[in-house]
């Protein structure tokens, strides 16, 4: 939604000279660099975390020489503190964002948003295409997942400062986090096991999601790539949007 | 070792007449008040008034209750590294009540507990070593006919602290790992209304219980304790973060195989299983036998034993991960996840065909002009 106080930008401009397109503005800067932060946090957290949950390769010669599980662990630290800061800065956008990024669009809440869900589920199926419903931010189908993936990294962060906090008992992590993650999970190799189960799911989105937003680009030509770069999209004016 | 003393501590006699009865020197006293202090985590300035509670110290009365156990938390108390001095508060322990090591039998025995229990009402510490079975009325541990339950409960109610030494009295221990047949918890779990010192492991190091017992004696109350009851001066540090072999984990440098060249070299034990990032206690630094090794320093990765449920959360010992309940055998966590990632990958690119020939087919039914116009 582009507000109207301020001379249109040159994207916006150029929508308005495109006869039978538009330029809308979804996501600012804010929600962008949320994406990309995490985006590359999450690759170095699971290339990191996959090493130290099993170091398949050793080095050799003087420990003194070598500092290769320290970097790991001190790089899987740093990237997470990294999407700690990503995610603080999400939740300030759940209230100050784009109604398209705001709490309200977490998750389908209309009753037609939940049919729409359904003709979403229909339309990756390759059945009943055309009544594909037209959404400007995330269909209900992309609410769902992307809050699901939210909800997962929010137990990666729980149960990682649990995990970070044993090396110094009594601590700021160990009080906050470890006192009571490592009961709630009924032991600290629990809490591992879980941290470590859930980074699968984070692995297996990244082909899923990239694939997803490529195709919405490609096939159904609604620059739906373009909006995360650019934070907008150009989009045909006949067309209806379910969350204008 | 632990030998029956032919000068009893009796009534009324401060410990330091009974060191100087049997023969212990006051250099010999000071060095184990130093050593306490040291395991304490107090300044060498605390040693003399430590020296001074302890010297001071009537016999003070501890009773013992050896409930559902295998004995071997005594066996290594008994061990303590200090025998001599040692041995004298352990003495005082025997002569109450306990199981193993005291000479009276049947309703002696039983008749021993109970005049302790009367006479010191309010003032006797309590050990326990030995979870409590509770299933079927507690039926699977009776002492003299009474329940385990029951004998706790009486023995807490007059005591003035409840040490709970061991995995046994901590949590339960190998009987309260799943499926728990009879049913098996740790003091904490009866005795609500006053606090329990968890000694962990299984066993303990012998001189955290007699570092314990020196604190209550020297201070009047019990250490810190971490949120498991366990007192922080033992237990305040992951094995890990003491560890002689943490360089070869920084570094890199992992056994691979009980016999393989970082075996021999002596890197570090994550790879084969070492629970010891998970795992807190002092086994690094006080070690065992006098302090002659730890299962660390023998080769032997860690297998948690100070942690409650280690037996169901720290299995496999010789992994790094817990096993997953009901995915079959030998399928583990990483199997399943690469398999979810291969699998939504392959998903995505049957998914990115079949699109691809859906189109091709949908285009074929168009007419020509709107071809042009999809083509841009």
């Amino acid at each position: 939604m582009t507000a109207p106080t301020r001379p249109p930008t040159i994207l916006e401009a150029v929508g308005e000279a495109t006869p039978g397109y538009r330029w809308v503005l979804l996501w600012r800067w804010p929600l962008r660099l949320t994406h990309w932060v995490s985006a590359a946090t999450i690759v170095v957290l699971i290339v990191t975390g996959l090493y130290i949950a099993n170091p398949y390769f050793v080095t050799w010669g003087e420990a003194s020489q070598h500092f290769l599980m320290g970097w790991a662990r001190f790089l899987h630290f740093t990237a997470a503190a990294l999407i700690v800061a990503a995610a603080i800065l999400r939740v300030y956008w759940l209230f100050a964002g784009s109604k398209w990024a705001s709490w309200q669009a977490l998750l389908p809440v209309k009753k037609q948003d939940w049919k729409n869900l359904v003709k979403m589920i229909k339309y990756y199926l390759l059945v009943r295409q055309e009544q594909m419903p037209h959404y400007l931010g995330h269909h209900p189908l992309q609410q769902l997942s992307y809050t699901a993936i939210y909800a997962v990294v929010v137990v990666q962060v729980v149960t990682g400062f649990a995990m970070y906090g044993i090396a110094n008992p009594g601590g700021f992590f160990h009080t906050m986090f470890t006192s009571w993650v490592q009961p709630l999970f009924g032991g600290l190799q629990v809490v591992r096991f879980w941290h470590h189960a859930l980074t699968w799911i984070l692995v297996s989105f990244i082909p899923l999601h990239i694939y997803l937003a490529f195709r919405a680009d490609v096939v159904d030509r609604e620059g739906e790539l373009s909006s995360i770069f650019s934070g907008g999209r150009f989009v045909k004016s006949d067309v209806r949007f379910e969350d204008e | 070792m632990f030998f029956p003393s032919s000068h009893p501590w009796v009534d009324g006699e401060t410990l330091r007449e009974h060191l100087e009865e049997r023969g212990v020197s006051r250099r010999d006293f000071l060095a184990f008040c130093a050593e306490l202090g040291a395991i304490l985590g107090l300044s060498s300035v605390m040693t003399p008034k430590i020296a001074h509670a302890l010297q001071d110290q009537k016999r003070p009365s501890v009773v013992w209750l050896q409930l559902q156990e295998c004995t071997g938390c005594v066996e290594s108390v008994i061990r303590t590294a200090h025998p001599t001095i040692g041995d004298l508060v352990l003495d005082v322990i025997s002569l109450d009540y306990n199981h193993t090591l005291m000479a009276a039998a049947g309703h002696a025995a039983e008749g021993a507990l109970h005049d302790s229990m009367t006479a010191n009402r309010g003032g006797y510490v309590l050990v326990v070593t030995g979870s409590v079975p509770l299933k079927e009325d507690g039926i699977y541990l009776t002492i003299g006919g009474r329940t385990g339950k029951e004998i706790l409960e009486e023995a807490a109610e007059g005591a003035a602290a409840v040490i709970a030494v061991g995995a046994c009295a901590h949590w339960g221990n190998v009987q309260a790992a799943r499926p728990n047949p009879t049913g098996a918890v740790g003091v904490s779990a009866i005795v609500k209304d006053k606090p329990v010192v968890n000694i962990a492991g299984c066993p303990p190091i012998a001189d955290i219980v007699t570092a314990t017992i020196a604190h209550f004696l020297t201070f009047g109350n019990l250490p810190k304790l971490d949120f498991d009851g366990r007192p922080m001066f033992a237990y305040g540090k992951r094995i890990h973060d003491q560890c002689p072999r943490r360089a070869h984990f920084d570094a890199g440098q992992y056994v691979e195989n009980f016999d393989d060249e970082g075996a021999r070299k002596g890197w570090c034990l994550y790879r084969v299983g070492c629970k010891g990032p998970a795992s807190f206690s002092p086994c690094p630094i006080i070690q065992w036998n006098n302090t002659t090794s730890w299962p660390i320093g023998a080769g032997h990765p860690c297998i948690g034993c100070t942690e409650r449920g280690f037996w169901d959360t720290m299995t496999p010992f010789y992994n790094r991960l817990p096993d997953i309940a009901g995915f079959g055998v030998e399928r583990k966590v990483d199997t399943v996840g690469a398999a979810l990632a291969v699998g939504v990958t392959a998903g995505v690119a049957a998914h990115a065909v079949a699109t691809g020939i859906h189109r091709a087919r949908q285009q074929r039914q168009l007419p020509v002009v709107e071809k042009e116009v999809d083509r841009g």
